[in-house]
């Protein structure tokens, strides 16, 4: 396939039709961050859609997924593909899953695509995530894709995505190790490389997934205080775990407090129950300002950077 | 900050608030607020402050498993906190209960200490976890620890977990030396059909810790101590009946959502929900409770 659009600066510059689009998921979040009710909804950047490949998972339909969000007052979603995680074709992959988040429950879910650096022409796939697609950021999954961070294209991965004004979501942990199918043999990876890429390129949006494996403290302390690096909650753990993530004070010692702006809601759904992470804001004693700002603003400011 | 101050309404999210969490009735079986984790607080002082969580998330009672002794592979080594603890599980009854490790190794002296703990102290129950020198709850030095508990109607808790690991790689080929699997725990409960015990951590691998343990119909299968997958419990629910479940929360290295968010996600009846909450515990060990004045 030789005569597919290649992504250049003039032609980027030429293809921000994607802008409205992602403009108007922007709006629609700013709108709904505290409504009349002073129920603030919540906007969840870390779901997935499609089926994981070993086990049937209770919400993998993406119809009774959707109810299920709502039940638990989130209305918008970010969404990549399990599918992603273990196909070679990401086009395929990608294209589903913009066209399942299109036709599913209006404006509940935003697409993000995948991509993977250690495959052959993988800019491609980024231009069409964001051309073909209208998504507004990338997910990458390097332990099971397959490359360390040390990838010589990780860095410029990092900026073309920039480039297009798209977020890029690293996700560390998608299962315990212990518990994986045996066949599976996932990548020792590490963060480490990223906060120096991010301090290089100071506009680029990078949000950590299932992160917290990843970062020990000496890190963790690197990404607050060096880049612009947002974290989900989905694989916070320990009794109070957010409250005490804001305030530095974990179980295991003190810890590099992380700002609460940097937190953004994100629940691994349907791998993991909504409810424990929408129970995570409830554990710890939190201000109403800091579950706003956990619950949806943070989101939106993350986006609107983005876009 | 007041502690019994929520800044939003729980339910307003599709989960329980703390008046519907207390009507649950939850006891957790799995509590490690003694457990010296030698982070930011010592074990009484960390006790004290999972307690703040304790109240606020409305359980009912936590069950400790590190009392007389926490370290993980010498089960038999005793504790510096010995008297508070005997003091605060005495003083206490109402919200907090403790069981205490024994060693197959090492099954005289595992029964002195249950004399000491249970028959002559506070203790509900006992526990098998890891064993530096490869004695599992399934090795036959175990009968004499398992007649005693009988003997007392104590409760029986098994550490299991299915590690992947090893080359070639197999479901417990991770596995730590002396930590059972579930496998092991129906070693035991082979042996003894009429003496309930219960499989820790679900077996680590729910999917096949459950298919271990369902032909055995002693063996409780307890969700605590493990990552929250959608669907575990009403997997379990369907492979062993909700009857043979019990739950626990494994703070403060876990937190009280990943642990209850597992049962909430369930597809089940309320009254199933709350047996896997606390009933089952309080019905399979009820006479113990009788016997010590424990409030059930």
């Amino acid at each position: 396939m030789t005569n597919l659009k290649k992504f250049t600066r003039r032609n980027f510059i030429s293809t921000m039709t994607a802008a409205p689009v992602v403009a108007s998921i922007t709006a629609s979040n700013h709108e709904h961050e505290t409504p009349p009710d002073n129920k603030p909804e919540i906007i969840d950047t870390n779901v997935n859609l499609f089926k994981w490949p070993f086990r049937r998972m209770k919400y993998e339909d993406t119809k009774s997924f959707s109810a299920k969000l709502r039940q638990h007052r989130i209305t918008k979603a970010w969404a990549g593909s399990f599918e992603a995680v273990f196909s070679k074709s990401l086009n395929e992959v990608n294209s589903r899953l913009a066209e399942e988040c299109r036709k599913s429950d209006k404006g509940m879910f935003v697409p993000i695509g995948a991509v993977n650096i250690a495959w052959p022409d993988w800019e491609e796939d980024l231009r069409r995530c964001h051309e073909v697609h209208k998504m507004p950021g990338i997910r990458i999954y390097p332990a099971y894709q397959s490359y360390d961070l040390t990838h010589e294209d990780f860095p410029k991965l990092v900026n073309l995505a920039t480039e297009r004004s798209m977020m890029v979501q690293i996700v560390g942990t998608l299962e315990d190790t212990r518990v994986q199918h045996p066949i599976v043999a996932s990548r020792e990876i590490t963060f480490e490389p990223i906060p120096d890429i991010m301090k290089k390129n100071p506009r680029a949006r990078v949000q950590l997934l299932g992160w917290n494996d990843y970062v020990n403290d000496e890190l963790l302390k690197k990404f607050v205080t060096e880049t612009k690096a947002t974290f989900d909650i989905s694989w916070v753990e320990s009794t109070g775990g957010l409250g005490r993530l804001i305030d530095g004070n974990s179980w295991f010692g003190v810890r590099t407090p992380v700002p609460v702006e940097r937190i953004l809601f994100g629940s691994y759904a349907p791998y993991f129950p909504l409810e424990s992470a929408v129970m995570k804001l409830f554990e710890s004693p939190l201000t109403l300002e800091q579950m706003k700002s956990v619950m949806n603003i943070n989101a939106n400011n993350f986006f609107k950077q983005v876009v | 900050m007041n502690w019994q101050e929520f800044a939003l309404n729980p339910a307003d999210y599709g989960i329980p608030n703390q008046q519907q969490l207390q009507e649950l009735r939850i006891w957790s079986d799995h509590y490690h607020g003694f457990w010296n984790l030698r982070g930011l607080f010592p074990p009484l002082k960390q006790h004290e402050e999972m307690m703040k969580y304790v109240k606020r998330m409305g359980i009912e009672k936590v069950i400790s498993l590190d009392i007389g002794g926490d370290d993980d592979t010498e089960a038999l080594k005793p504790t510096p906190i010995e008297k508070e603890e005997r003091e605060i599980l005495e003083n206490n009854k109402d919200h907090i209960l403790g069981i205490m490790r024994v060693d197959a190794e090492f099954p005289e002296e595992s029964c002195a200490k249950m004399e000491k703990w249970i028959r002559n102290g506070p203790c509900i129950g006992i526990k098998f976890l890891l064993q530096k020198n490869g004695y599992k709850c399934s090795h036959p030095n175990a009968d004499k620890i398992v007649r005693l508990a009988e003997e007392l109607g104590a409760a029986i808790y098994v550490h299991t977990f299915l590690k992947a690991g090893g080359n070639p790689k197999s479901i417990n080929g991770g596995n730590s030396p002396g930590e059972a699997t579930p496998m092991d725990v129906t070693m035991l409960a082979k042996r003894f059909p009429n003496v309930p015990m219960i499989c820790g951590h679900s077996g680590g691998d729910w999917e096949l810790g459950a298919r271990a343990v369902r032909p055995y119909e002693n063996v409780l299968f307890e969700f605590a101590g493990s990552w929250p997958h959608s669907g575990s419990v009403d997997y379990a629910v369907n492979e062993l009946g909700a009857d043979r479940i019990v739950w626990g929360d494994h703070g403060p290295s876990r937190s009280f959502s990943t642990e209850l968010s597992k049962v909430l996600d369930a597809s089940i009846s309320k009254s199933d929900r709350m047996k896997i909450l606390g009933e089952n515990y309080r019905r399979t060990w009820a006479k113990m409770f009788k016997s010590k004045n424990i409030p059930a």
